[in-house]
């Protein structure tokens, strides 16, 4: 981006701006000392600053590394950018600390890092609590680092004495310079922000454009989904409809048919009418199976392919595909050649249960353990996800419930505590279900 | 991989401390000292450094790991500057010569340590046994900053020629101002080139009349107090015998006065052999105490040598071994105040007849410095409180007392010359 840009290169002015800031008033500070004390002024000077300096080294060093340090930050931050709260918040008052130790190194005669640093956190904190905190110390740091406020508890050498040491010719060049430097420090400082709030309110507006974008995508998608429901139920109708027309309708027909001719033959031709009863019997066990046939129809598709175990296992991979959660799955029995019935059941408890999980409790860790004692199948299923808060009964439970309730089963369902130490801290289900034995067959 | 860099990588750092750690602490302690060359007194002195090495190879000994360092060679009139660059630089001794002159700068500077905790804390140190001026010399706001070495008091110089001559007797150690006046007068003859006086100023008349012109902390003067404006008045009325003639440096080396005030130190130079032949060798000559005003008494002015301990030192405990050294060691004062011009802070050792005695052996005619006239100067001397401001208001009362003499105004033109002053070292 263009901007982004642009931004990019005034911090990296301000920045070596500040350095040469740095350095002009520390180097005239010591190079000043060591001219003094060649000139023999040094007791001239004391007299009239009375205050011992710093050491002459001290200033440059300290001034320097410190600004070095801080732009070590400044660059780290800008290039590796750093998700974690609390890391964030440190580094925030690292360059904070560094500043006011910057502008205490020289001795309060330039406190514009002040602003460096301002501009520098401004655009990288997001948050507007943050922001603000950050603007109000740095402005207090800028408004109070000043050698003639920060004099009055502190003796120090004003800068101006150091500059006495010159003729005015030198001097008038040294203020000069130095004004120069600190306006244009302020000058950039200000284009900075210009530039920086203008992007950002640039930006929302886009922001503002597309979210209005996608909710219009959202209602669309949420009207299909609803037709599409509608349109799938209609379908299922008439298939069932159909279903029962085809098979039930048919063979229930027949049935009357034979059972009319039977009751017409029972005094004349008894033994006809015999025939006609078993044909009767006959087709309706066909029609019997017509029906499971149709029943069948409905189960699961997985189910129908495969064993139970084989199709749960099936289940636990696709889901796993298809939302990336981690799914560690346990069947600790190898008997489960269970009825259909008890089968589809299952399969639709596990389904319900990772479906639930994913959707409603925005997990990404799932375990699902199948155990059977004797004749009753259980099923554990938890999660590491946000649980619920209400725990109100939806459709999927619900339904799941009476499933197993006409089956003789129970369930049970809640959150898990907050600080389990495995992880799983969401929601968790049981489901207990004595099954017909089938073992001996 | 990257795991090996760590490991060597602390392995380093660890040998790197070894290595320090062992150099820091096979080091030796090095204590800097700072001291001038030659007399501050403006005396001729042999070897200035006797008592310093003499101090070291004492200190050196009962302390082993130190050594004690000093620059040598820097004139007494350079001292000041070079130890201001010392400062500027961050390099200044560890423990240094502090001339009466530097004492307010190096202390409002910050450039001394304080050293009330230190003596407190000292079982072996007393106070009591130095002269009060000597060590009131090294305090400021009340705090002692640095211990007395050697002082110097100002004393009248009095030319027994010249009193033989015209049949004077030779004034007492407690003669007053008028005793002082009417000698002036008897001597002085201007047609034949005869002064009773030369140098002594009002601020002389003042220091012996009780009187002060500043207070301690430098922020009031007291210049239209009677007390001063007796010593004003006293000098102009010796002032006025000489008809309007300035008396010179030249008609003091040739005989031709009574008077003049001197440091101590001269006195102690100048008096025996070998020096003695240098200087006023065309007259017999002797020293006595300031005349007294009439509410003060035979008081004069005290310079202190004295030895600080920087600030910023990190061998803060063995600077100040050293220094009660130098400053309250009886043996190494004894040994000073024979080689050197002033006069040990000690009572014990000033006051010491044998030492005296010793001292004064090479004065053919002997010496009126009794143990008693020491303590008397010593005891009372006046320690002239200085402060940044000083030197301009002093330059102000002159100008006053100038100025008040010419158009005579007296108290009231006094009065808001003091206020004027006042307000001066209020601002400053």
């Amino acid at each position: 981006m263009k901007t982004e840009r642009n931004l990019m290169n005034i911090s990296s002015v301000m920045f070596a701006l500040n350095f040469s800031i740095l350095a002009f008033y520390s180097l005239i500070c010591m190079t000043t000392t060591y001219r003094i004390c060649e000139s023999l002024g040094a007791h001239d000077f004391l007299n009239t600053v009375r205050q011992v300096p710093q050491y002459p080294w001290q200033m440059p060093v300290q001034s320097l590394s410190l600004y070095v340090l801080l732009c070590g930050v400044s660059f780290f931050k800008r290039f590796r950018p750093i998700e974690h709260f609390p890391f964030r918040v440190t580094i925030f008052a690292v360059e904070v600390a560094l500043c006011a130790g910057i502008i205490a190194s020289v001795n309060f005669y330039y406190n514009g890092v002040a602003l460096l640093v301002l501009a520098d956190l401004v655009h990288y904190i997001r948050s507007n609590k943050m922001r603000l905190c950050i603007i109000v110390i740095l402005s207090l740091l800028f408004a109070f680092g000043r050698y003639d406020i920060v004099q009055q508890f502190t003796s120090g050498i004003p800068f101006g004495a150091y500059l006495d040491f010159y003729n005015p010719m030198t001097q008038s060049w040294f203020t000069g310079l130095e004004s120069l430097m600190v306006c244009l420090n302020i000058l950039l400082f200000v284009l900075y922000m210009i530039l920086l709030f203008t992007s950002q309110k640039d930006e929302n507006e886009r922001i503002r454009k597309l979210n209005e974008q996608l909710n219009q995508a959202n209602d669309q998608l949420r009207d299909y989904a609803i037709n599409m429901e509608r349109m799938t139920e209609m379908r299922e109708r008439n298939r069932l409809a159909r279903e029962i027309h085809d098979t039930l309708g048919h063979t229930l027909t027949g049935i009357i048919m034979g059972a009319d001719a039977g009751l017409a033959l029972f005094d004349v031709a008894p033994e006809e009418s015999r025939k006609r009863i078993e044909i009767v019997a006959q087709s309706a066990r066909d029609g019997l199976t017509d029906v499971r046939r149709s029943i069948k129809a409905l189960r699961p598709d997985a189910l129908e392919r495969s064993s139970l175990p084989q199709a749960l296992t099936e289940l636990v991979e696709n889901f796993r595909l298809t939302t990336a959660a981690q799914i560690a799955y346990f069947q600790e029995t190898e008997e489960l050649q269970l009825d259909q019935d008890e089968e589809d059941a299952l399969y639709r408890v596990v389904q319900e249960g990772l479906t639930n999980a994913v959707r409603h409790g925005k997990s990404d860790r799932i375990e699902i353990r199948i155990t059977r004692n004797e004749d009753v199948v259980a099923v554990f299923i938890r999660d590491n996800g946000t649980g619920c808060g209400e725990l109100e009964e939806g459709f999927g439970l619900r339904h799941m419930r009476e499933r197993l309730e006409m089956l003789g089963g129970t369930m049970s369902y809640g959150n898990l505590s907050r600080n389990a130490e495995d992880g799983y801290t969401g929601f968790f289900i049981v489901v207990r279900l004595p099954v017909r034995n089938r073992r001996e067959d | 991989m990257k795991k090996r860099i760590w490991k060597w990588t602390a392995a380093a750092l660890l040998i790197l401390c070894l290595c320090l750690a062992v150099y820091a602490g096979n080091r030796e302690t090095v204590l800097t000292i700072g001291v001038y060359s030659g007399s501050y007194w403006n005396t001729p002195n042999g070897n200035c450094y006797e008592i310093l090495d003499e101090a070291i190879s004492v200190f050196e000994a009962s302390h082993p790991g130190v050594k004690v360092e000093y620059v040598s060679g820097i004139p007494a009139g350079d001292y000041s500057e070079w130890l201001a660059g010392r400062i500027m630089m961050g390099t200044e001794p560890d423990l240094y010569f502090v001339l009466p002159e530097d004492f307010d700068l190096l202390v409002s500077s910050g450039a001394l340590a304080q050293l009330d905790e230190r003596i407190a804390a000292d079982p072996e140190f007393d106070t009591v046994v130095y002269y009060e001026p000597c060590l009131r010399s090294g305090q400021y706001d009340g705090k002692q900053y640095t211990l007395p070495h050697e002082s110097v008091p100002t004393i009248m110089f009095v030319n027994k020629t010249l009193l033989e001559e015209n049949g004077v007797p030779m004034p007492d150690n407690d003669w007053t101002w008028e005793d002082f006046y009417n000698i002036c007068a008897q001597i002085t003859h201007v047609d034949s080139r005869q002064y009773g006086v030369y140098g002594y100023s009002w601020l002389d008349a003042m220091y012996s009349n009780g009187a002060s012109l500043f207070s301690e902390d430098g922020r009031s003067c007291y210049l239209a107090e009677d007390k001063v404006m007796e010593a004003i008045a006293f000098s102009k009325r010796l002032t006025d015998l000489n008809e309007g003639y300035t008396v010179s440096t030249r008609d003091f080396d040739e005989g031709r006065v009574a008077f003049c005030p001197l440091l101590y130190s001269e006195y102690r130079a100048y008096q025996p052999y070998p020096w003695r032949v240098k200087k006023y060798s065309a007259f017999a000559w002797d020293c006595v105490t300031m005349p007294a005003g009439s509410s003060g008494g035979n008081v004069s002015e005290i310079h202190t040598m004295m030895l600080g301990i920087s600030s910023r030192t990190h061998h803060a405990d063995l600077a100040w071994e050293f220094c009660k050294l130098l400053s309250i060691d009886e043996a190494l004062q004894r040994k000073l105040y024979t080689h050197s011009h002033g006069i040990s802070p000690l009572s014990a050792v000033a006051e010491d007849p044998e030492l005296l005695r010793q001292i004064h052996h090479d004065i053919p005619e002997g010496s009126g410095f009794s143990p008693e006239m020491i303590h008397q100067i010593m005891s009372n001397a006046v320690v002239v409180p200085q402060f940044n401001a000083y030197s301009q208001a002093m330059n102000m009362a002159e100008n006053a007392i100038k100025n008040a003499a010419g158009n005579r105004l007296g108290q009231s033109g006094m009065l808001i010359a003091e206020s004027e002053i006042n307000y001066f070292l209020n601002k400053s």
